[in-house]
């Protein structure tokens, strides 16, 4: 019966951890060059939104 | 006689079974992190900056007027760039350490299950700190992190008396040593990993020859007219960062806390991420006792002065007094601006946390049912990648190659072999390009054009503006700033890049001839410079010595160890 359970237990989180890997190497697999320009976009938008430095503008090294 | 093949092949056939896994998983981790890169063109993103030949530059060989943050790494891609184009130089670095990383970490598991190799190598070839060092453009340190697990072995078969492990100590500390950072952590793996009073003599020829390797960088920083202090602001801005609500100490437990945010995986930001951490850093607790009893007496406590020692460096600046005494250093003691980006130094940590979870994985699994425990194994090679799966495809797309407007080309061939002080405008040090969307990049002129090339070199990170340390670049920003025109600088070329947020205005480049219009650059020639251009100083002779005799003991160790083999393959 304990084994039975550890078995179901573990073959649980690793069925998860493997569809949680898929899932997010599918999702970074689709991720276009256009759609990272779109992610850098709407960090300017924040980053205005927030009153902060623009990161992608080119006087600017990073944001923490 | 028929058994005398079998007996030849039969271990030869048995090793690969055993290897071939880890290979295998190496070169598709590998794959998955820098699939872009199978496109043609440069990836450039922040500190990365790779173009098609690099010349070879006094400036990149010994900066004159900076510090020597990229001595001899730019020295070598320029020699390297003259025989293979830049593209393949900057795939082979990446691929190579991404592989070499995972490979090396699966090696150094003292243990007999593959499946545990192979949770360590993927695990150190998917740390968050790969994916930030990697995202924010630094390979010459990826190389110093792929090279760490070889040099531990070495330094460990030299402590323990086996034979050509010194050779192999200078070798492998070599790829490390191609930036300060690495090659400061390559030493400090060989004080910590290799001294022992009983071989004295061995311990001091491989400390020796380690801070061999250092002297490029060293003795650029002796002669360059940079100073050796940095601006204290830069501790502060650099310092590392909480990536999520557990703070800076536990993203620095995972092996992350970037000072940048965009040099970070968005998934390091989830609230569920500290949950990974947590997972590794109890196994690695639970591994530690494994590995203390498989690797020689001592080693292990070795090992984890060496972990602590990186960790505590890298979390300097956000314990209490840590900022303060940083800041202190930073502007007082000439070379300590190294330590201000502490993070970087956490590649030791991570490589024992990596090898401590893989045994306490072992040592879990050993304890239940051998079904279960393939399952278990399963589960957590698959950790890394469901922790942090945007690190993927080049960090989901963040890292994607480019190619360079034909307008470079056509202003590095206009110009000169030995054409002078060059100017880049407009005066920023990282740049924004149209041809290069989302992403921000250090400046490639000084590595795609010859001679000289003044850039800016402050660094701003949020509001804040960490001061450069050229002091020619402050006499150029201080005429500017005065409203007098470029020409009054005394530079001989003004190369203005269009296309970036920033602009030009006319009025700077009055007095100087067009040579070259554009649509990405412009070049003019300052018919007010002096002729003559500036001759390298005897002193810069000296880094290029150091160089020299870093490389004679490189080849030294190469001889040494191929003449051990029986082939020399």
């Amino acid at each position: 019966m304990r084994r039975a359970l550890t078995l179901v237990v573990s073959g649980l989180v690793a069925a998860l951890l493997g569809v949680l890997a898929l899932g997010g190497l599918s999702a970074a697999a689709t991720a276009t060059a256009e759609e990272a320009a779109t992610e850098a976009r709407n960090a300017t938008e924040a980053a205005k939104r927030a009153g902060k430095q623009d990161p992608y503008a080119p006087e600017v090294y990073g944001n923490r | 006689m028929t058994g005398r093949p079998a007996e030849a092949g039969g271990p030869a056939v048995r090793r690969w079974r055993e290897t071939l896994p880890l290979y295998l998983g190496a070169v598709v981790v590998t794959a998955l992190i820098l699939a872009p890169l199978a496109a043609p063109g440069y990836a450039l993103r922040y500190d990365m900056v790779f173009v098609p030949r690099q010349p070879l530059s006094w400036d990149l060989v010994a900066p004159a007027q900076s510090l020597p943050r990229a001595v001899p790494m730019d020295a070598l891609v320029s020699l390297v760039t003259q025989l293979v184009p830049g593209w393949v130089v900057q795939r082979v670095a990446l691929a190579g350490a991404v592989l070499f990383a995972a490979v090396g970490a699966g090696r150094l598991v003292p243990t007999q299950r593959r499946a545990v190799r192979l949770v360590a190598a993927v695990a150190y070839a998917w740390t968050p700190y790969l994916a930030e060092r990697l995202l924010i453009g630094q390979w010459g340190l990826l190389l110093a992190y792929a090279a760490l697990p070889w040099l531990v072995r070495a330094a460990l078969d030299l402590r323990a008396g086996r034979d050509g492990a010194l050779a192999r100590v200078v070798l492998l500390a070599a790829p490390a040593a191609i930036t300060p950072t690495g090659g400061l952590i390559a030493l400090a793996t060989v004080l910590a990993l290799a001294t022992d009073r009983a071989r004295l003599r061995l311990s001091a020829v491989a400390v020796g020859g380690v801070a061999l390797l250092n002297a490029p960088w060293i003795v650029a920083a002796l002669v360059t007219g940079a100073g050796g202090t940095s601006d204290p602001a830069g501790v502060a801005a650099f310092a590392a960062r909480a990536e999520n609500w557990a703070g800076p100490l536990v993203a620095l437990a995972g092996t992350g806390g970037i000072w940048n945010v965009q040099a970070t995986p968005a998934s390091r930001s989830a609230t569920l991420a500290p949950l990974a951490t947590v997972v590794l850093v109890v196994l690695a607790v639970v591994g530690a006792g494994l590995l203390r009893r498989r690797l020689p007496a001592g080693a292990a406590v070795r090992l984890g002065v060496l972990a602590g020692g990186a960790y505590l460096l890298a979390a300097l600046a956000v314990l209490p007094g840590g900022n303060a005494a940083l800041s202190w250093a930073v502007a007082h003691v000439p070379g300590a601006g190294l330590l201000r980006d502490g993070q970087k130094f956490l590649a030791p940590y991570a490589l024992v946390l990596v090898v401590c979870a893989a045994l306490g994985a072992e040592r879990l699994v050993a304890r239940i049912d051998r079904e279960v425990g393939g399952i278990v194994l399963a589960g957590l090679l698959l950790l890394p990648v469901a922790a942090m799966p945007d690190l993927a495809f080049g960090g989901a797309g963040r890292i994607s190659p480019v190619r360079y407007p034909a307008d470079w080309r056509a202003v590095a061939e206009r110009l000169p072999d030995d054409p002078g002080e060059i100017l880049a405008l407009p005066l920023t040090t990282y740049r924004a390009y149209p041809w290069n969307p989302g992403r921000v990049v250090l400046d490639p002129a000084p590595r795609y054009l010859p001679g000289t090339v003044l850039t800016d070199d402050t660094l701003v990170v949020d509001d804040v503006a960490v001061a450069g340390e050229n002091p020619r670049l402050r006499e150029v920003r201080r005429v500017l700033a005065e409203g007098r025109p470029v020409s009054a600088t005394g530079v001989r070329w003004v190369v203005v890049q269009h296309g970036t947020p920033s602009t030009v205005d006319p009025a700077v480049l009055a007095g100087l001839d067009l040579r070259y219009e554009g649509e990405s650059l412009s070049l003019y020639r300052n018919p007010a410079a002096s002729d003559s251009p500036p001759r390298a100083g005897a002193s810069r002779w000296l880094v290029v010595l150091a160089c020299g005799t870093a490389v004679l003991a490189v080849m030294a160790a190469a001889f040494s160890t191929l003449r051990r083999r029986a082939t020399a393959w």
